[in-house]
């Protein structure tokens, strides 16, 4: 059975058993190179799931908020499966809630610019599959297919070494030019799994923490300030760049903020095991503490 | 018709600067859309960009008057409004109905915009006809005319190696007659826009069907995977909703309007905490009633153009291409 196949027959088995309320998956989408979120609630719905080289949106997003009668069915890559530990981590859902099926994950492809139809093999990987660290789901009820081979991808950080060579004034030119194209459309922070607040600071505008305006300063203010929000809880799922429509590279932000973390607490990858406490959600007591 | 070579549209751009500030499609800081011509500007025709040029006549972030609150000491100053002469090239005829569009948003029913008229009636159109589409496209199921719409003052129409130039309005045809050196006779033939993959049979009976379909299931299904974001909207060149909004900073500040989006949690709520389009249902239901229904009952326009920003960019490819043609196939109760 192809893992399409599997997929389906694993949506059929939750839903007519009455395991789940619905399932979570991916579909095609408008063009043969898209596939995209679905939600089944039917078995009989079940044949729109399929699983190809372009299932690359991360499914986690949709359990924020979930409500708590609800159990859903999920299919699950490393990335996906890294938002659900977030979750979980971050007491935004309760590990009943979830069947997760895992799928090891080679990579998905990414067609920009290609208009002919080709093979999938044929185009680029994504550049969130290029640096993902964790192929295979890292939570899960049942897996389909055979784990991926982990490869050392210690080269993700590159691109803030690169930028960590540059002067506190070339460093501020670059954050701004990118914050400048910023028209917060907020999709970085509505896909991400580290984004679960029940009530974002941006939206309490009551109290005008985010000026609304779009301007550099009110940019800047966003995008540091999530950026320190997911601090050593960024999963690196890459979902908030990938789905940025101005590309803005957040993850370098992340990653930066990832070093940082590695070099003060200690070697820690955030939602990979449910046990291991996040290093900035505890306290030890031989923490440096420099700037005391 | 009158003609000038593809080769010249530099020489072009250049006379229209005597007009006053050009803007042109052109790639900035990793992203496409229309900002100031310079000398050597790589000048973006042969696709659409991904910012339309709504920016330039209704601004993301428009400063409308500042003020001094001091006790009792109050002042309030407007800000004025830049009056200058500007062209918008290269605009394609999805984005000039846009424009035609707005134009209705903001300068009839009885009501003018100061800001958007001000701006706008000091902005010459020169659009340019697209003889490929892209593969998001769609305009010509939504009615629009991949080479020529109405709103432009001079419209290019590629004609292969040529664009046709042809006066649309009274300030066109001066505008045409001061590039005359520039132009020849030309009996080339407009190209027919070839590369659509998105071909639909228009939205007739639409507006009308989904009068009753305010409380019809398919919204359940079709906000699902939403993520709530305001891509769609923002790059949308037709989307048009703003907030007013003040920044204060000690005793002055000054109020300004900015874009909003009918995706944000906070755009329908009262004063007083009460939301009426309190979930994502409810505010997705609203984006496309807006654009398949409100918006043709006020003004007898869709408000869709087909430029296929939103498609090319929803993360989650929620396709109102698709919705068109669920809403199309939805039973109604009642007819």
């Amino acid at each position: 059975m192809s893992i399409t196949e599997k997929i389906q027959a694993k949506a059929k088995e939750l839903l007519d058993s009455g395991t789940v309320n619905y399932i979570i998956g991916w579909e095609k989408g408008t063009f043969w190179h898209q596939s995209t979120p679905v939600f089944v609630k039917k078995a009989a719905d079940a044949d729109k799931l399929i699983w190809d080289e372009f299932c690359i949106n991360s499914l986690s997003t949709y359990l924020i908020r979930l409500d708590d009668e609800l159990k859903v069915g999920l299919f699950v890559k490393g990335c996906d499966s890294k938002g659900i530990v977030r979750l979980i981590q971050d007491k935004q859902l309760k590990r009943e809630q979830v069947v997760l099926i895992g799928i090891p994950c080679n990579g998905m492809r990414n067609a920009k610019g290609a208009v002919e139809k080709t093979e999938p093999a044929n185009l680029p990987l994504e550049q969130k599959c290029i640096e993902c660290v964790h192929p295979n789901p890292v939570i899960y009820d049942e897996l389909i297919g055979e784990p991926v081979v982990i490869a050392d991808k210690s080269d993700r950080f590159n691109d803030v070494l690169e930028l960590e060579k540059l002067s506190p004034n070339e460093k501020y030119q670059y954050w701004a030019a990118q914050f400048e194209k910023c028209i917060r459309c907020y999709a970085c922070r509505n896909t991400c799994p580290a984004c679960n607040c029940k009530e974002c600071y941006v939206d309490q505008y009551r109290v005008g923490w985010q000026n609304k305006a779009v301007d550099l300063a009110e940019n800047q203010m966003f995008h540091v300030t999530r950026a320190m929000h997911v601090a050593g809880r960024c999963v690196e799922c890459g979902e908030c760049q990938r789905q940025c429509p101005m590309d803005i590279p957040i993850m370098q932000m992340n990653r930066k903020l990832i070093m940082e973390i590695n070099e003060l607490f200690g070697e820690y990858a955030a939602g990979v095991d449910l046990e291991a406490k996040p290093p900035l959600g505890q306290f030890k007591t031989d923490d440096p503490e420099e700037f005391m | 018709m009158k003609a000038i070579n593809k080769s010249q549209i530099e020489e072009l751009i250049q006379a229209l600067a005597a007009e006053g500030q050009v803007f042109v499609p052109q790639e900035l800081n990793g992203n496409t859309k229309y900002a100031p011509w310079q000398k050597g500007v790589q000048v973006i025709l042969d696709k659409n960009v991904l910012l339309s040029p709504k920016d330039i006549l209704f601004p993301q972030t428009e400063a409308m008057y500042s003020y001094v609150a001091d006790n009792l000491n109050t002042a309030i100053t407007e800000v004025a409004v830049a009056a200058e002469k500007q062209v918008i090239f290269g605009i394609k005829p999805c984005d000039v109905k846009s424009v035609r569009l707005m134009d209705l948003v903001f300068l009839t029913k009885g009501f003018e915009d100061t800001f958007y008229k001000t701006k706008k009636d000091n902005t010459l159109l020169v659009s340019v006809g697209c003889a490929k589409a892209e593969p998001t496209c769609f305009c010509t199921s939504m009615d629009v005319n991949p080479q020529v719409e109405e709103g432009a003052d001079l419209a290019l129409i590629d004609m292969g190696e040529e664009y046709g130039v042809e006066a649309k309005t009274e300030a066109g045809s001066q505008l045409l007659a001061k590039i005359n050196s520039l132009l020849k006779d030309s009996t080339g033939q407009l190209i027919e826009t070839t590369g659509f993959q998105i071909v639909f049979d228009g939205i007739e009976g639409v507006p009308e069907k989904l009068k009753g379909m305010f409380e019809h299931p398919i919204w359940d299904e079709i906000c699902l995977k939403c993520i709530s974001c305001g891509a769609c909207t923002y790059l949308c060149p037709t989307c048009h909703c703003f907030d007013i909004q003040t920044k204060k900073i000690g005793k002055e500040g000054y109020s300004y309007r900015c874009w909003d989006s009918c995706m944000f949690s906070d755009y329908a709520l009262m004063a007083g905490g009460h939301d009426v389009r309190p979930s994502k249902k409810e505010r997705v239901r609203q984006r496309f009633m807006h654009k398949l229904r409100y918006f043709p009952e006020r003004y007898n326009e869709l408000m869709c153009v087909g430029c296929g920003r939103c498609l090319a960019k929803c993360p989650v490819n929620v396709d109102i291409t698709r919705i068109i043609g669920q809403i199309k196939e939805a039973e109604v109760n009642g007819g």
